[in-house]
């Protein structure tokens, strides 16, 4: 018995440890290319790996444009899941039989992938990159080196959505001052519509309703850039003013917003029992499709007095781009391929077909709510702060933000608490001006 | 109590062979990736590339600097949290409920299966599943509490950092509860019921056959249930996970070990990620090694006094 019970126990615990060397989880046997029709020479199959299941579909329609003006280049698409994504990539891109081109995370998270030599730097390699948004490229970058690693797939831009008909029903308008936006809360309010649908629950959506509310309060680029030249730090009194803004504003969101995941705050805008919500470009696919009845509207949160900026803002961040497997062994069709991801004919495919904001030059968008999200956002930009320049070490900056959101809607923490959160978390990697 | 079977007498070469392949997946599936995880945790990582041999300073890093210095024993403890309300709940409930079940025969299976049944589900549908009752704004737990007139018990269940960890607890223990009944069930069948027979013509009550008899018949099994769940819970990932997310919400209340291998494996831009990860890794082995075996010796002392 006891023998048997070490050893079960012995067997059992070794699993912790497995866990530590990362197998790769998903082998991609290479179907055998075939040629399409008018391909003379030998025909080339090349895998592209992205984290998107849900767009497979949508993809290999992308991806069918491209192979009929190459008939010589078959592309397989493979997604795999969004949360083992990462894993996957980092052992497929270091092993024998991973991609030769990947959809790359942005900013902090590609560091891995350049730092470890699993990329290609693309300036040669894609022209067309030169006539790519800095703002935009400046996801794709190496922290070293400063050269593009990967070509710009998505880019997504965050502000307000509302309900146009309880908007209606109540007489009220966008805002065009701050005390048009409390006011139009407290009308709200009074009518029993929860004003804000903001689910805290999820702390990785924290930092982005906070973007959403209170970019232009705490200075938007600028404090972005104040930050960069070490002249303030997170406890900077305009960010320690927007986290008491976001502390204000409790009171139009769901009760018990930490306990509120962030699909339930989605549920509760798209079955019109909250007239906003802060959040993301990438929420619209989701909306129009939960619920087709529903008429939205985008604004900008005006700043409100006091603040760094004079006028609204989007905060907004380029998410994901195309990276080159520096094993590949066709470079010269990825190359043929990558190209053609640069070009807007793809562009264009993007924002028709996945919603996404392309932003390659010259891409323009059917839908006219994503129009005017992308026109808000070229003409007020700003960075989605602790996601842009705040994900090169650990902890990241939007996991403290969390954290101190957190803290700071159960009262355990108040606005200058959570801005020491953020600076105290991040000066275990990060010293302004560095 | 203790039977020795002789065992068929095999030529040792035979014998070996037939180990063989058993010992060959062992060794690539378990002691190599153990391995790996062993000298990852020894260099500094840039990326995905191994850098330079730095020898323990990965796990100096770990218990000496930010933020691990506060995240790891946040987290070994809320592990432990987990282990001792799993004893407390899901095995002592398990228990009662297997006994409950042997002394009851006719509905036995059907029991049996349905409380087995949470155990078939993967834990990560638990979880979600479990995550959707308890939200406060269209979780049924609370409309029913609220319905019955029980409003001040109503709570954020999983927003709240004094309950959100004991939420973890009970969703494991309701999912697992199907295991230590299973063992103690089969352990009950297998008493010898001359024994308890005996102690009835001596006069003993039912309490005292349950806590003099078959209690003691039963520590055998029960240290091997309590060693492994201190596995279990040691390795807890996919039910925090799936009601507290990666970073263990709200505001770290749910953080465990596993939790924190990944956020800095996968979800960090740091560039030792690599090598840090796995001296957490390796830490967590080396914690359930070592406890593992201590329970397992303590158990064995405590059988050997009793028979």
């Amino acid at each position: 018995m006891s023998r048997r019970k070490t050893l079960a126990t012995a067997s059992a615990a070794l699993v912790a440890l497995t866990l530590g060397a990362c197998a790769p989880s998903a082998d991609s046997p290479e179907p055998g290319a075939a040629a399409g029709e008018g391909c003379d020479g030998d025909a080339v199959a090349l895998d592209v790996w992205s984290w998107r299941t849900e767009d497979v579909k949508t993809y290999e329609r992308i991806f069918d444009v491209f192979e009929q003006a190459n008939p010589c280049i078959t592309v397989n698409f493979q997604a795999h899941l969004n949360t083992e994504y990462d894993q996957i990539l980092r052992t497929g891109l270091t092993g024998s039989d991973g991609p030769d081109i990947a959809q790359v995370r942005s900013y902090g998270l590609l560091q891995p992938l350049v730092e470890g030599g699993n990329l290609q730097p693309l300036e040669d390699v894609v022209p067309a990159l030169a006539d790519f948004d800095d703002a935009t490229l400046d996801g794709s970058r190496g922290r070293e080196d400063g050269a593009v690693y990967g070509v710009p797939l998505a880019s997504q831009t965050i502000q307000v959505y509302y309900n146009t008909a309880i908007f209606e029903e109540h007489g009220l308008e966008e805002p065009e001052t701050w005390d048009d936006f409390i006011a139009l809360n407290d009308t709200l309010l009074e009518h029993d519509v929860t004003p804000l649908a903001v689910g805290a629950r999820d702390g990785w959506f924290v930092p982005t309703v906070h973007d959403a509310l209170t970019a232009a309060q705490y200075g938007g680029a600028d404090f972005q850039q104040a930050l960069r030249d070490g002249a303030t730090d997170f406890t900077d009194p305009a960010y320690v003013d927007s986290i008491q803004t976001l502390k204000d504003l409790q009171q139009y969101m769901p009760d018990d917003v930490t306990g509120v995941p962030y699909t339930d705050a989605q549920v509760l805008f798209t079955s019109e029992q909250a007239a906003m919500f802060a959040g993301g470009s990438y929420e619209l696919a989701f909306f129009q499709d939960a619920n087709p009845d529903l008429d939205l509207g985008v604004f900008q949160v005006p700043p409100p007095p006091g603040s760094a900026l004079d006028h609204p803002v989007s905060a907004g961040y380029a998410d994901g781009s195309w990276g080159l497997s520096a094993g590949t062994e066709h470079p010269e069709e990825a190359e043929t391929l990558l190209n053609w991801l640069a070009t807007p004919e793809f562009g264009q495919l993007v924002a028709d077909e996945l919603k996404q904001f392309s932003p390659i030059p010259g891409v323009e968008f059917s839908d006219p709510l994503q129009q005017e999200m992308w026109d808000l956002y070229q003409a007020d930009p700003a960075p989605y702060l602790l996601l842009v320049d705040y994900r090169y070490g650990d902890p990241v900056g939007t996991d403290l933000m969390g954290e101190a959101g957190q803290k700071l809607f159960l009262g355990d923490t108040d606005a200058s608490g959570a801005a020491d959160v953020i600076q105290d978390g991040l000066s275990a990697w990060w010293t302004p001006g560095e | 109590m203790s039977r020795r079977r002789r065992a068929a007498a095999l030529p040792t070469p035979v014998a070996l062979l037939f180990l063989l392949p058993a010992a060959a997946l062992f060794a690539v599936f378990v002691l190599y990736p153990m391995a790996t995880a062993l000298t990852y945790s020894l260099f500094s990582w840039r990326g995905t590339a191994q850098d330079a041999f730095v020898g323990l300073d990965n796990f100096v890093a770990l218990f000496t600097t930010e933020p691990y210095a506060t995240q790891l024993p946040r987290a070994f403890g809320h592990n432990a949290l987990l282990f001792a309300g799993a004893m407390v709940v899901q095995n002592s409930l398990g228990l009662l409920l297997a006994y409950v079940l042997h002394r009851r025969g006719r509905l036995r299976r059907l029991f049996q299966v349905l409380y087995t049944m949470p155990y078939l589900v993967s834990p990560l549908v638990v979880g979600y599943l479990w995550s959707l009752l308890l939200s406060p704004l269209f979780g049924p737990v609370n409309a029913a509490l609220r319905a019955v007139g029980l409003d001040a018990v109503a709570q954020p269940w999983l927003g709240d950092p004094d309950t959100a960890l004991w939420v973890v607890g009970l969703v494991t223990a309701w999912q697992w509860v199907g295991f230590p009944l299973l063992v103690y069930g089969a352990a009950l069948g297998a008493l010898d019921p001359a024994i308890e027979e005996a102690a009835m013509l001596d006069g003993a009550t039912s309490r005292q056959r349950f806590w003099h008899v078959t209690l003691p018949l039963l520590m055998p099994v029960i240290g091997t249930v309590s060693v492994l769940t201190f596995i279990f819970s040691m390795e807890a990932f996919p039910i925090p996970y799936a009601l507290g997310g990666s970073s263990g919400s709200p505001a770290g209340a749910t953080d465990v070990m596993s939790l924190l291998f990944y956020r800095t494996a996968f979800h960090s831009g740091a560039s030792n990620a690599i090598g840090i990860s796995s001296a957490v890794a390796i830490v967590l082995f080396l914690v359930i090694v070592g406890i593992s075996v201590l329970f397992t010796q303590w158990f064995r002392r405590v059988e050997r006094r009793l028979t």
